[in-house]
């Protein structure tokens, strides 16, 4: 049985390892750009660095040495002028697709802020000199001036150039300059330093994780792991009384249906099934609110202060979940119904009754334990919904919240504590299928 | 000797027999023409100003004939026409829905709501069911390594708490329509790619397999030619009570603002009326959830027929 536990405990390792890579890729890959999407298209460079810095955002995804600064945009002189538009001595050719500094010109980079000294930063450069001398200089970098020479070449050749800013940025100029001939620029590039070649937005979320630290809220500036323990509570209050009611319920009607099987009030409930499942989740809770809270003042409509409060939700919580637990149960006692220990059970004068509760209800509990254990991450989400219209300030609204103010950190939390809560219940109930059949521990 | 029918041939005549089942499936022909309708009115009002590339431009003007476009040139789409004259008018012969708060036709919108949630479950449909269909059988015929990948792809989604992850890939991708595709594509290819996976791993025993085996036909034709024929069935089931499903997801993104953006959707539509019903203007909130009632309706029971006709053991599948 250990033995059994052990290997199952060890299973779960790359499904945890994947769902950290999962949340990964898909909030820091495919995200794009959070710093934009929290501070929006016009906030100073300056900011944004600020922001990146502090979520780690600036690194390299997986690893690399190298991490991006906003203080000068990646330029592609083949699609545009981008900051240079405006730079003396420099000149823009769309046509060739690259930036000339014409022979004899001094052309200051353009930054959009003064560098972090401290850092290092380095420059690359894809250039082409037919003709002549060119260099780009550092000056004001922490050991002085530093300069790189630009040999001359007629094909496309690429330079770089490290340096540390001073103790004063503002100093700081960084500048192309050309002598006896035009140099023509391709690409220009600012990379900035990172400690190590690991230290990447992985391994800073991987860091992160591992000190169950899950970032701060864009929005309130508040811990994650504050917020998810505030909210815990009065999700739980709503959705753990929601989803007994909800269970005993279509348990009920389940096992009515199975008692009065092929026979109007079976059919009955199937139609109800279908129809109440039919209906869109929002329908319910709009309604709800409209007839109930609003038409009849049976409840209050908004809010979180009594038990009163919760009633209305967890009503339509039930209600809105019932076809499709009824469904699902009805169908899991009438497969009990056809097995052989049934027939025996019948055979040997077992009364219908009998049957019912004692044989079939007990070997229908497995898939309804099933169902009670796999609903447990749901209980954490809340729901998000009903906690979103009825003002209960719990996960769900957080992260309903969270989503129309596009708050990465929020939303990659509660995603990734949801999967990690589905896996441990997973576990436990694959181990509870172990210790009450010995058939699971020989697979 | 009985003559042999084809599962599909025994599947329909059970379904020809339902007569409920027949009637869905009407009224879901009935639903399509009504979305094909919109779709006509949504391109007729668009297709002047659609960027088309120069290579595509006798297509276009194709299309600008027989839709007659140019008749309705700079005019608003009826669906946008606004009349503020008409606020909140209640049913009538002009607006056989009423018109919302702009004084647009409600029934103009609701149309478009259809059209939109067709979309939705066809799109995500394409995007879901190959994903599925090759990964299951790929991990079900070949298994070893190539198995083990594919259950841990999908035991990572699986684990995931379902509507806040389809909402967070819309809101990575963006909001508007194509993130309401990828958030429900992504995550619903899940339960289709494990009963495949399953039944894949079923068939590979048979000794129809093992026949083909002998004669020496390669894996790939044995499993795209032989095996996935037996197994279509449970794409199609799936197919019909996926769509459903995915029309209500649509909604419920919309209402929350993560989906369609500026385009009358069902869930923009119910965000809008909501708060209208305590004035007493109940026409739009009405004809709307009456609509999606009946389209999810005529699905599930619909696919419930399909099911039961094709493939009963599905039935204990939880959705």
């Amino acid at each position: 049985m250990l033995r059994y536990i052990v290997r199952r405990t060890l299973y779960m390792i790359p499904t945890v390892f994947g769902v950290i890579v999962a949340t990964f890729l898909l909030f820091n890959w495919v995200g794009g750009d959070p710093a934009m999407m929290k501070l929006g298209k016009n906030a100073s460079p300056r900011l944004l660095e600020d922001f990146d810095a502090q979520r780690g955002y600036n690194k390299p995804l997986l690893w690399g040495r190298w991490g991006t600064t906003r203080a000068f945009a990646d330029a592609d002189f083949a699609r545009s002028a981008g900051a240079w538009r405006d730079v003396a001595g420099a000149e823009h050719r769309p046509e060739a697709g690259s930036l000339v500094v014409r022979d004899g010109v001094e052309a200051v980079v353009p930054l959009a802020f003064d560098l972090y000294p401290g850092e290092t930063y380095r420059w690359l450069i894809a250039y082409r000199l037919p003709a002549g001398r060119a260099e780009f200089v550092v000056r004001g970098a922490a050991d002085g001036a530093r300069s790189v020479a630009l040999a001359p070449s007629s094909a496309w050749r690429a330079a770089r150039l490290d340096f540390r800013p001073g103790a004063d940025a503002g100093e700081l100029a960084c500048a192309v300059r050309a002598g006896g001939g035009d140099l023509e620029l391709r690409a220009l590039r600012l990379r900035r330093g990172v400690a190590h070649a690991f230290d990447s937005q992985l391994w800073f979320y991987l860091r992160q994780l591992a000190r169950l630290d899950f970032g701060a809220s864009h929005e309130t500036n508040q811990r994650v792991s504050t917020m998810i323990r505030d909210g815990l509570l009065p999700s739980l209050a709503l959705t753990v009384p929601m989803f007994i009611a909800g269970l005993l319920t279509a348990v009920t009607l389940a096992l009515l249906c199975a008692f009065f099987r092929n026979s109007p009030v079976d059919r009955f409930f199937v139609v109800l099934g279908v129809i109440l499942m039919s209906v869109n989740y929002i329908v319910w809770i709009v309604l709800g609110q409209y007839v109930l809270g609003y038409g009849v003042r049976l409840f209050p409509v908004w809010g979180f202060e009594s038990w009163r409060y919760l009633v209305l939700p967890c009503l339509i919580g039930v209600v809105s979940g019932l076809g499709s637990e009824l469904r699902f149960y009805r169908t899991v006692m009438l497969d009990e119904m056809y097995r052989d220990y049934v027939r025996t059970a019948f055979a040997k004068g077992v009364g219908r009754r009998g049957v019912l509760f004692r044989h079939v209800l007990k070997n229908a509990m497995i898939p309804i334990l099933t169902g009670v254990v796999m609903a447990i991450p749901f209980l954490y989400t809340g729901s998000l919904l009903l906690e979103t219209f009825f003002g209960i300030p719990g996960l769900g609204r957080m992260g309903v919240n969270a989503l129309n103010s596009s708050d990465v950190d929020v939303i990659r939390a509660l995603v990734f504590v949801g999967a990690m809560i589905y896996v441990v219940a997973h576990l436990i109930t694959d181990i509870s299928y172990a210790l009450v059949d010995p058939r699971v521990r020989l697979q | 000797m009985r003559p042999s029918h084809s599962l599909w041939a025994d599947a329909w005549r059970q379904l020809r027999r339902n007569r409920l089942a027949m009637f869905c499936l009407w009224l879901i022909g009935a639903f399509a023409c009504v979305a094909i309708y919109g779709q006509v009115v949504y391109w007729r009002y668009r297709i002047l100003d659609a960027p088309a590339p120069p290579a595509l431009a006798p297509v276009k003007a194709v299309f600008v004939k027989v839709l007659m476009a140019e008749r309705v040139a700079g005019r608003v789409a009826p669906y946008n026409r606004q009349d503020l004259g008409r606020q909140y008018s209640p049913p009538s012969w002009k607006h056989p829905m009423g018109t919302d708060g702009l004084g647009r036709d409600v029934c103009q919108r609701v149309i478009q709501g259809v059209r939109i949630a067709f979309q939705v479950g066809i799109v995500t449909s394409l995007i879901a069911i190959p994903i599925g269909v090759l990964l299951g059988c790929l991990a079900g015929y070949f298994g070893g390594w190539l198995d083990d990948v594919v259950v841990w792809i999908y035991s990572i989604f699986a684990c995931m708490p379902t509507l806040l992850f389809v909402l967070a890939i819309a809101m990575m991708v963006g909001r508007g329509l194509l993130g309401v595709y990828l958030g429900i594509g992504l995550t619903t290819w899940v339960g289709l790619c494990r009963l495949i996976r399953a039944e894949v791993m079923k068939h590979k025993q048979r000794t129809y397999v093992q026949a083909a085996r002998a004669l020496g036909v390669g894996h790939y034709r044995i499993l795209f030619r032989h095996i996935l024929p037996n197994v279509f069935h449970i794409v199609i089931i799936t197919f019909s009570l996926r769509f459903p499903a995915a029309i209500g997801t649509e909604v419920i993104m919309s209402f929350l603002g993560i989906g369609v953006q500026g385009e009358p959707s069902w869930g923009v539509m119910i965000s809008n009326a909501r708060l209208r019903l305590w004035y007493g203007v109940w026409w739009e909130l009405a004809f709307t959830t009456a609509a999606i009632f009946l389209v999810v309706l005529a699905f599930n029971l619909f696919g419930d027929a399909l099911r039961d006709a094709l493939d009963p053991r599905l039935r204990t599948q939880r959705e």
